[in-house]
């Protein structure tokens, strides 16, 4: 595996502010580590995300994908190493907030407050004028075909509006980073095709997408790159035919399996016959690549 | 019939494992544990051991006294059927492993198993408390014939009070459950039925004779029935030490021992259909986006505070965990009921007093704790969580100005002077924006991020130490407030009291302040780590 390209940390003397810069990556972690007593739940993660793209975050259930972003978004702090979003350390929560955008697993929603009085006060507590963002919010809700329902309450919410909801209350104020984790979850398959559409156009925006994800063939479908985490550690990055490649070339030589830069086929080509999902299959069903305390 | 027994005992010690687990796991658990029983078994049994000690002496040289006996059943029966009616509506036994027991044995073992767990916790309070009392009879009496037939008499009042106000709290839960009206009228009413429930109990057991005379002797029940009905009780359970039983008191014995096995059963049947009724109305459901009005625009904290009001005015139960503060005053709301006089006397402090615990208690004691379902998006939104907490403290002095200058000043003027009313509502506005600073650093002080069901109500409810610490204050720092708006009111205050009161209003706001300062950094450092 390549090592990863190091941001633009420079600071400003006079402010100790780091250059936030385009020269940045929109994600950057370095040997990051995250330990919980005796459980290593990442382990030494090096991972360089470029602005624009959206990225296939996949592993099976464990890995520590949430715990990837939940160290990225600032809602838990590394036990080793560091990350940065944009070039703003992930433990400067107070810069790192104009940044960034997520949306959990569960939608972090009241149930006592209507769809546009949720998003009001997500915008409220950005101290942003929900003038400035209704545009934008309005728009992606007639996207999803929420705006009709955004004046019942939530808890009278099914789950897949939950999700649209939580959704546009993480990219409403245009974001550079946003963070999704299972977006799909629980959305029909019209809403979850607009979303993928909707997912592809902050893309073209510029904006980065970390998707995580167990469904394989959305990630085929929008994601620019992917990086597979197994055991607490990247087993690969890079884009998907050549991670796709890299397994089926790995599945006849084993021990070339893990890093798409080092192995794959000859030819960067995936095999006729491989997939996403058996090179998600290959690569987190190997020993060699597996991680345990005592290895 | 027998695999049901097995089924619901095999629940009933997995629910105590798990709670005895859960106890031992936490160490505040374990404190507040330890403190209850010693509280509740040992510091009250002691501050009445002269009077039990002396009923001892006077029940073993006869003949027994029956009055202060049957009044001891009678508040034994009333805190068994308050204990029962809390446990039945609140219905939380068994809820660790609720979903996997509903679809693996029998509603009916279900529904034993939770009356079994939660009559042995019940029960379990009343264990050391008794045996503290009857250690004290047995010390009086110089044998334990007496402490014997005591605890011969109280048994079948205990376990019958628990279980009949077990049914009266199940019949509560299934109309609660089953009626679909405004959460907001079922909160009226519990408060209603809980003055009323303390009011009443207060008419019914009083003290006779001057005060400080006779003890517990003094202490009877007022014949509210023909026969004085636990008098009479008393009088056939302590047949064997000389009384005459009568046929009113064999009447209430059976009846008594009769509600035994009726309220097991009717408790049995009311829960296990409780098990299968869905919630009528859960919230209120009302459609349709309120905008921010006035003066709740100036600012961001001040909309995020527009929204827990508007939040709780939609779901009241937001403010369940105030039951308790309304408990800790009703002592103010019984003697204005019993007095309407009083008004004048104790209205000023239940609308200062009462609107600076508002202000701190109703939204400040469980900053971030009460949010933690929307941590995820409080912590990657706002640069600092200062917002909220502002937005938490201007909530709740919303709902503490307008009980303090619309009810409490507005009585000390025309019960004392309109001087001492200018006072006084200076005094309350300091100490109502103060008291939300202070309830914010307490509630960052003890977070508690956990849910657990409180008067029916499933959230994660502020401490009930950290709650019953800051009323305490309040208490305090208002009651030292009061006497200085009466010094000041004099007309002419000396150096010495604008001195006092300027110390006092600095000390107030530095606390408050304090607080508020302490709970944002401790905040914006919050992590999911944390809990």
């Amino acid at each position: 595996m390549s090592e990863p390209s190091p941001p633009n940390t420079d600071r400003d003397p006079a402010s100790g502010e780091t250059d936030t810069s385009n020269a940045d990556p929109a994600l950057f972690a370095r040997d990051l580590t995250k330990r919980y007593g005796e459980t290593t739940a990442l382990d030494s993660l090096d991972l360089t995300v470029d602005s624009g793209v959206v990225f296939g975050f996949l592993g099976p259930n464990g890995a520590g994908k949430t715990t990837t972003m939940r160290i990225f978004t600032g809602l838990i702090e590394p036990t080793d190493g560091e990350a940065r979003v944009a070039g703003v350390s992930s433990e400067n929560r107070a810069k790192l907030v104009d940044r960034i955008g997520l949306l959990p697993e569960e939608p972090p929603l009241y149930d006592e407050l209507t769809g546009r009085e949720q998003l009001q006060f997500a915008a409220d507590l950005r101290d942003i004028r929900w003038e400035t963002v209704s545009d934008r919010a309005l728009s992606l809700c007639d996207r999803l075909d929420l705006r009709e329902d955004l004046d019942r309450r939530i808890d009278g919410y099914s789950k897949g509006m939950r999700q649209k909801t939580a959704f546009v209350q993480a990219v409403q104020h245009d974001p550079s980073v946003v963070f999704l984790d299972e977006p799909t979850s629980g959305l029909d398959p019209r809403a979850a095709k607009t979303l993928r559409e909707l997912i592809l156009d902050l893309a073209d925006s510029d904006a980065t997408v970390f998707l995580s994800t167990h469904i394989l063939p959305v990630v085929e479908e929008i994601a620019d790159e992917v990086g597979v985490l197994h055991e607490g550690r990247l087993v690969a990055q890079g884009p998907i035919d050549e991670l796709v490649a890299s397994a089926g070339g790995a599945a006849d030589a084993p021990s070339a399996a893990g890093s798409l830069d080092d192995g794959g086929a000859a030819d960067g080509s995936a095999p006729e016959s491989a997939d996403l999902e058996d090179a998600f299959l290959s690569l987190t069903s190997r020993e060699d690549t597996v991680w345990t305390p005592d290895s | 019939m027998n695999a049901v027994v097995r089924d619901a005992v095999t629940l009933v010690e997995t629910e105590f494992r798990v709670r005895v687990r859960r106890v031992l796991g936490d160490r505040r658990k374990l404190v507040g544990t330890v403190s209850t029983f010693l509280l509740f078994g040992v510091f009250f049994p002691w501050l009445s051991r002269d009077g039990v000690v002396a009923f001892g002496a006077d029940a073993a040289a006869g003949p027994v006294p029956l009055g202060p006996l049957g009044a001891a059943f009678t508040g034994l029966a009333i805190v068994c059927v308050g204990v029962g009616a809390s446990t039945g509506f609140n219905q939380e036994a068994a809820g660790t492993v609720g979903p996997l027991v509903r679809t693996s044995v029998p509603p009916t073992a279900v529904s034993l198993a939770r009356l079994g767990s939660e009559l042995a916790r019940g029960l379990s309070l009343f264990v050391l408390l008794g045996a503290v009392m009857l250690g004290f009879l047995w010390m009086g009496a110089g044998g334990p014939l007496v402490p014997a037939v005591v605890a011969t008499g109280a048994l079948p009042v205990l376990v019958a009070g628990l279980l009949v106000g077990r049914v009266a709290g199940d019949a509560a839960r299934y109309a609660n459950v089953a009626a679909g009206i405004s959460l907001w009228v079922k909160a009226v009413a519990a408060v209603v039925l809980t003055v009323a429930f303390f009011v009443g109990t207060q008419a019914l057991l009083r003290t006779e004779g001057a005060e400080g005379e006779g003890g517990l002797a003094a202490v009877s029940v007022p014949p509210f029935l023909p026969g004085t009905p636990m008098q009479a009780y008393a009088g056939v359970v302590t047949a064997p030490l000389g009384s005459t039983p009568t046929l009113p008191g064999t009447a209430v014995a059976a009846v008594t021992l009769t509600a035994i096995p009726l309220a097991l059963v009717a408790a049995v049947r009311v829960e296990t259909r409780l098990l299968f009724r869905a919630s009528a109305s859960e919230t209120d459901q009302v459609s349709g986006t309120r905008g921010v009005p006035r003066p709740f625009t100036v600012g961001p904290a001040a909309r995020v505070a527009w929204r827990y009001l508007l939040r709780t005015r939609r779901d009241p139960r937001i403010l369940s965990h105030l039951m308790l503060v309304l408990f800790m005053g009703l002592g103010g709301f019984g003697n204005v009921i019993q007095d309407p006089g009083a008004i004048f006397d104790v209205g000023p402090a239940i609308g200062v007093i009462g609107g600076a615990t508002l202000a701190g208690a109703a939204y400040c004691m469980n900053p971030l704790g009460d949010d933690v379902d929307q941590l995820p998006l409080l912590l990657t939104s706002a640069d600092s969580t200062g917002v909220l907490l502002r937005g938490r403290a201007l909530a709740g002095a919303t709902l503490g100005l307008p009980l303090a200058l619309g009810f409490g000043v507005p009585l000390a003027a025309v019960g004392e002077s309109p001087l001492f009313a200018v006072w006084l509502a200076v005094i309350a506005v300091v100490l109502i924006f103060a008291g939300a600073g202070v309830a914010l650093g307490i509630g960052a002080v003890a977070p508690k991020f956990e849910q657990y069901e409180y008067m029916s109500v499933e959230r994660p409810h502020p401490s009930n130490y950290a709650i019953f610490g800051y009323l305490m204050g309040v208490l305090l720092t208002g009651g030292i407030g009061f006497v200085l708006a009466g010094r000041l009111a004099t007309g002419a205050p000396g150096v010495l009291v604008t001195t006092a009161l300027t110390v006092y209003l600095a000390v107030v706001g530095a606390a408050g302040w304090g607080g508020y300062v302490y709970a944002n950094r401790r905040f914006d450092a919050l992590t999911l780590d944390d809990f």
